[in-house]
């Protein structure tokens, strides 16, 4: 910069001028204490020079002093606001709190003080990548060309952010261009094989074929392009693409040979001659099966193609080949086989023929066995591994009692076998009886201490039963032994089946703030997913691996369809709309609602926080040996150990918010998540918000019982509005819910006309009753009568809905809840859900295995050896 | 013999650990009317006996046990066969046998202690055990008398098989 353009109050004379330089160059070595004495220096005779301030700041965050570093820096900023050094470090503190937005905001301030700055421009980027800013980002990354042409890495980047803005034909030109410039290529080079299948993808994503074959060919030929199996894959669907039906066929034949278990291959070869696999119709199915056939010959050892075929075959033709698939796998042995087969059940006549093939063969190996039995009869393993299969069936059609019987004789048979322990958990788990799931999970897990899967099992299945401390001690088993609780371990392991099952489990026990805890945790584990990206924007282009980095991105912007986080997030807006709705829950649940196991945990809770405290102030004297802690914030100290504070947040609904905001942007088709965007939107006032919600479930399930609630719900807000909400809101909002509900209707006919047409329907039962306690007309004694239809023997009633049913009750304060779970006691016979509190405790204790319970098998022992 | 079976059957042996002795206590609980003690459970798994207790596998399935310990008495040792057994659909297999040979071929190659012999117990009634044993070389040597205090006959044959005299060996 030339000294002329130096602000007066910027400019320092040249002993403190070199000093500053000096600080410069300490902080790049990370010379944090000798840094921050220099500028020390400079301070003492200049207090108000806006850059020192801002290294001196930056120099105190690297060394942890996070506070006071920060309000230097923003001292600094303020003294001297056209100082890019001023702005860009405000900027990299901000980018290290992954407060990207802020951050981009001061890039762009330094930016403008200082355009050519590679630095600057190179964060810059990969901040506005990680913002999905593809405007700004093509624009720095023309900056960052222009100035260094001959880095490759410009040059692709460039590519990249053409081809993240959707301008494929800028990328196209942007390679080409790039691959002119290029001189002597080393032989096998991985990063310019890369490049070139880039551009391969980029010329057959323009729809431009026969080039992008011409240059995949080419290079492959001239081995540019190493990857083998990525250029079979490209060759044979883009010749796919350009109908060159026979030579894309050979390629795909390849791919098949080469890996004849990846169904995409399998894919790939049908559609290229007009079939589709999933999809067979009457005319296409004798020539699917013909290849697979073919395909089954070849590969004497594939699965794949016969697993194929009996999706496509029907009648004679499925049961034959569905019996040597099932006979075949049942002799192996092989205990996946029922999650293998089950997906054909969706055809009835296959799930039947599937249960004939399986049941003969059972009668057949349990038949008295022939004279002698010799290692030439079948082995018995395979006898056991039909009852295991057939245990499953059953159980999966709903024939849970026939599913146990079979158990029971398996476990005769061969009582050492884990998977069949196992199983029977599962069974009683269906039937409602989560304390004997976990201890038959547990007998299982007795049998082998070393097996990690089952010892998880364990652990998810006391969860279930809502033994939240007896599943942290199982759990802790394998656990880090140095971490503050096998919890907190499995929290820093960033654990979704444990966050996500504990808290669901605290939310069952109605420890609603715990609940609330755990689901934050799950928030964080996605947020901190999203914040892993940031680096790849930087290393992918550094390393030239373009096309996985093209991948992620939009997955990344997919992150949180995943099932843990929708679950979390809508779990987490029900117990906020809870609070809001009723905030005096929030001292009740903490207290009075607690066990004595849940209050000894909490306790142990504590503990554990203050143990981590504890050590956290411990360490800080051994690690100055590294001074340097970086700008990101370490982990932040737990002052919520139980989540009590959580529950008393005054701002509820825009918790709830955050959590579901996410999921109303991915618009899935999950009538759950709308419905829970509807619950917070509309206490939000975000009428418009509201209705759109219903309007997605009314297209995704038009009878749904949770609509038919919201509906009436949402009616009645509008009429007791004091007035309608402004224009357009209000026209738009009123048309919107008369489409959803005729505004003829009186809302009690409407529930009643509803109750009437679905009254074979638990769910449905229970939605109208809700509907009456809503409106408010109804005397108590009437909305028991009517939840107490679902006894009527034409209904359709399953446990949960039993226990949606219990809840309602609760909530409602009805004189009759111990009557309703009396009478499902009753129906749902082997299930224990619905016993007495009382009761629960000592079920509880017997959920637990030991040593007599493996030993217990053949009743008394005579003899005892000692 | 099981060259021709049809169905690939495969017999594996694992070492006893902590880990596994739950599965041990399971097959003990149906195979045997004793109960045995906290003391068998813990000697079984010395480090010195890991090539005498084993879990037999069939088709990776365990489906028996074999235990033994030292018993050392002045300059002899005798290996001593506790319990072996297998579950009745897995009878007449050569399971048996297959244990019983594999605890042999480990004590004819033990040499701190040198093994002398081995001997086990058998119940007077069962003969068929008895004809099991002979054929892999055991004798009878003596009758333990009033051995079982519960179960009837309480009587007990010793039979034992030297290991001293290679030549004795008969495969």
């Amino acid at each position: 910069m030339p000294p002329s353009g130096i602000p007066a109050k910027r400019a320092l004379p040249p002993k403190e001028s070199s000093l500053f330089k000096e600080v410069l160059n300490l902080y790049e070595s990370k010379q944090l204490k000798k840094g921050l004495k220099t500028a020390d220096l400079i301070l003492k005779k200049y207090p108000e020079h806006g850059e020192t301030l801002c290294m001196k700041g930056l120099i105190l965050t690297h060394m942890g002093r996070r506070e006071e570093g920060l309000e230097l820096v923003k001292k600094g900023v303020r003294l001297d606001l056209t100082s890019h050094i001023c702005w860009h470090v405000f900027g990299l503190i901000q980018k290290g709190e992954k407060n990207y937005e802020e951050a981009l905001k001061s890039y762009t301030q330094a930016l403008r003080f200082d355009k050519e700055n590679l630095n600057i421009l190179r964060d810059a980027a990969h901040l506005q990548t990680q913002l999905r800013h593809f405007d700004g980002l093509v624009e720095t990354r023309h900056t960052l060309l222009r100035l260094r042409p001959n880095l490759r890495q410009n040059w692709i980047g460039l590519a990249v952010a053409y081809h993240l803005n959707g301008n494929l034909t800028e990328t196209k030109k942007v390679v080409e261009h790039y691959e002119r410039t290029l001189k002597n290529v080393p032989d096998y080079d991985v990063e310019h094989s890369e490049v070139l299948l880039y551009h391969v993808r980029v010329l057959e994503e323009l729809g431009e074929l026969a080039e992008a074959l011409n240059l995949l060919d080419v290079n492959a030929k001239s081995r540019a392009i190493i990857d083998r199996t990525a250029i079979m894959e490209y060759r044979a669907r883009i010749l796919s693409k350009m109908k060159n039906v026979e030579d894309a066929e050979h390629t795909w034949q390849a791919l098949i040979q080469q890996n004849p278990d990846n169904y995409d291959y399998f894919k790939g070869y049908f559609s290229n001659q007009g079939l589709d696999l999933f999809q067979v119709t009457e005319e296409t199915r004798d020539k699917a099966l013909q290849i697979l056939r073919e395909f089954s010959t070849q590969l004497p050892r594939a699965a794949a193609p016969r697993r194929l075929a009996l999706g496509v075959a029907t009648g004679d033709e499925f049961k034959q080949l569905a019996e040597a698939y099932l006979i075949s796998a049942l002799e192996k042995g092989i205990p996946s086989l029922f999650t293998d087969i089950k997906a054909l059940y969706k055809e009835p006549s296959k799930q039947e023929s599937i249960q004939g093939i399986v049941e003969s063969h059972r009668e057949r190996l349990s038949s008295p066995s022939p004279p002698s039995p010799s290692s030439e009869s079948e082995p018995p393993t395979t006898y056991l591994w039909t009852l295991y299969f057939l245990a499953q069936h059953y159980s999966f059609i709903g024939q849970h009692i026939n599913s146990l019987a079979l158990l029971e004789t398996a476990l005769k048979h061969t009582p050492t076998l884990p998977e069949l322990f196992m199983f029977r958990a599962r069974v009683l788990k269906r039937l409602g009886d989560p304390f004997g799931a976990a201890r038959c999970m547990d007998e299982a897990r007795l049998l082998d201490l070393q097996d990690r899967f089952l010892n998880t099992k364990v652990g998810k299945y006391r969860l279930r039963a809502g033994m939240e401390e007896e599943a942290q001690e199982v759990l802790g088993l394998f656990t880090k032994k140095d971490a503050s609780s096998p919890g907190a371990d499995l929290e820093d392991m960033q654990s979704l089946l444990f966050l996500t099952e504990d808290a669901s489990c605290h939310h069952r026990n109605g420890n609603l703030g715990m609940a609330l805890k755990r689901y934050h945790s799950v928030q964080k584990v996605f947020n901190e997913v999203e914040d892993d990206q940031y680096d790849f924007h930087g290393y992918s282009l550094r390393r030239f691996t373009i096309n996985v980095y093209l991948e992620m991105i939009p997955w990344a912007d997919r992150l949180r369809s995943h099932v843990a986080y929708v679950q979390s997030a809508i779990a987490a807006s029900q117990i906020y709309v809870r609070l809001h709705d009723d905030p005096s829950i929030a001292t009740k649940s903490s207290a009075d609602n607690l066990t004595d196991a849940e209050k000894k945990a909490k306790k142990k809770a504590k503990k554990a926080a203050q143990k981590v405290q504890e050590e956290a102030k411990k360490g800080h004297p051994q690690t100055s040996a590294t001074e340097d802690k970086g700008l990101e914030p370490g982990p932040a100290k737990d002052d919520d150990p139980d989540g009590s504070k959580l529950l008393k947040s005054t701002d509820p609904l825009d918790r709830a918010w955050k959590f579901l905001s996410p999921l109303a942007i991915l618009e899935l088709d999950d009538v759950e998540a709308w419905i829970a965007i509807y619950d917070v939107a509309v206490r939000r006032k975000k009428f418009l918000q509201a209705v759109r919600a219903l309007n997605r479930v009314h297209s995704l399930d038009p009878e749904n019982s949770e609509l038919h609630v919201r509906l009436v719900h949402l009616r009645h807000i509008v009429l007791s509005l004091p007035q309608p909400p402004p224009e357009p809101i209000g026209p738009v909002l009123a048309e919107a819910l008369d489409k959803l509900l005729s505004p003829e209707v009186s809302l009690e006919t409407y529930n009643s006309q509803y109750l009437q047409q679905h009254s074979t329907s638990a769910r449905s039962i229970l939605a109208s009753a809700k509907v009456l306690h809503l409106l408010g007309a109804t005397p108590a004694e009437e909305i028991d009568n009517t939840i107490f239809n679902i006894f009527n023997p034409e209904v359709q009633v399953d446990i949960e809905a039993a226990l949606d049913v219990v809840a309602f009750l609760r909530s409602i304060r009805s004189a009759r809840v111990g009557e309703f779970r009396a009478a499902c006691d009753k129906k749902f016979e082997l299930s224990t859900v619905f016993k007495a509190p009382a009761e629960l405790i000592s079920l509880r204790r017997k959920a637990i295995a030991t040593i007599e319970d493996v030993e217990k098998a053949n009743g008394e022992k005579t003899e005892v050896v000692t | 013999m099981s060259s021709t079976s049809r169905s690939q059957s495969r017999v594996s042996f694992a070492s006893l650990t902590p880990n596994n002795l739950g599965t041990v206590r399971k097959l003990n609980s149906v195979l045997f009317p004793i109960k045995y003690s906290e003391k068998f459970y813990q000697d079984v798994l010395l480090p010195e006996v890991e090539d005498f207790c084993k879990l037999v596998y069939f088709n990776d399935v365990p489906v028996g046990t074999i235990c033994c310990r030292f018993e050392t008495a002045g300059e002899t040792t005798k290996l001593y066969l506790m319990t072996m057994g297998v579950l009745a659909p897995y009878r007449s297999r050569g399971l048996g046998s297959k244990s019983l040979e594999h605890v042999i071929t480990a004590a004819l190659t033990h040499t701190k202690p040198k093994i002398d012999s081995i001997y086990l117990h058998v119940q007077v009634s069962n003969a068929a055990a008895k004809g099991f044993y002979e054929r892999h070389g055991f004798k009878e040597v003596a009758v333990h008398e009033n051995y079982y205090k519960k179960l009837v006959p309480h009587d007990a044959w010793i039979l034992e098989r030297s290991l001293a005299d290679h030549t004795e060996e008969n495969k």
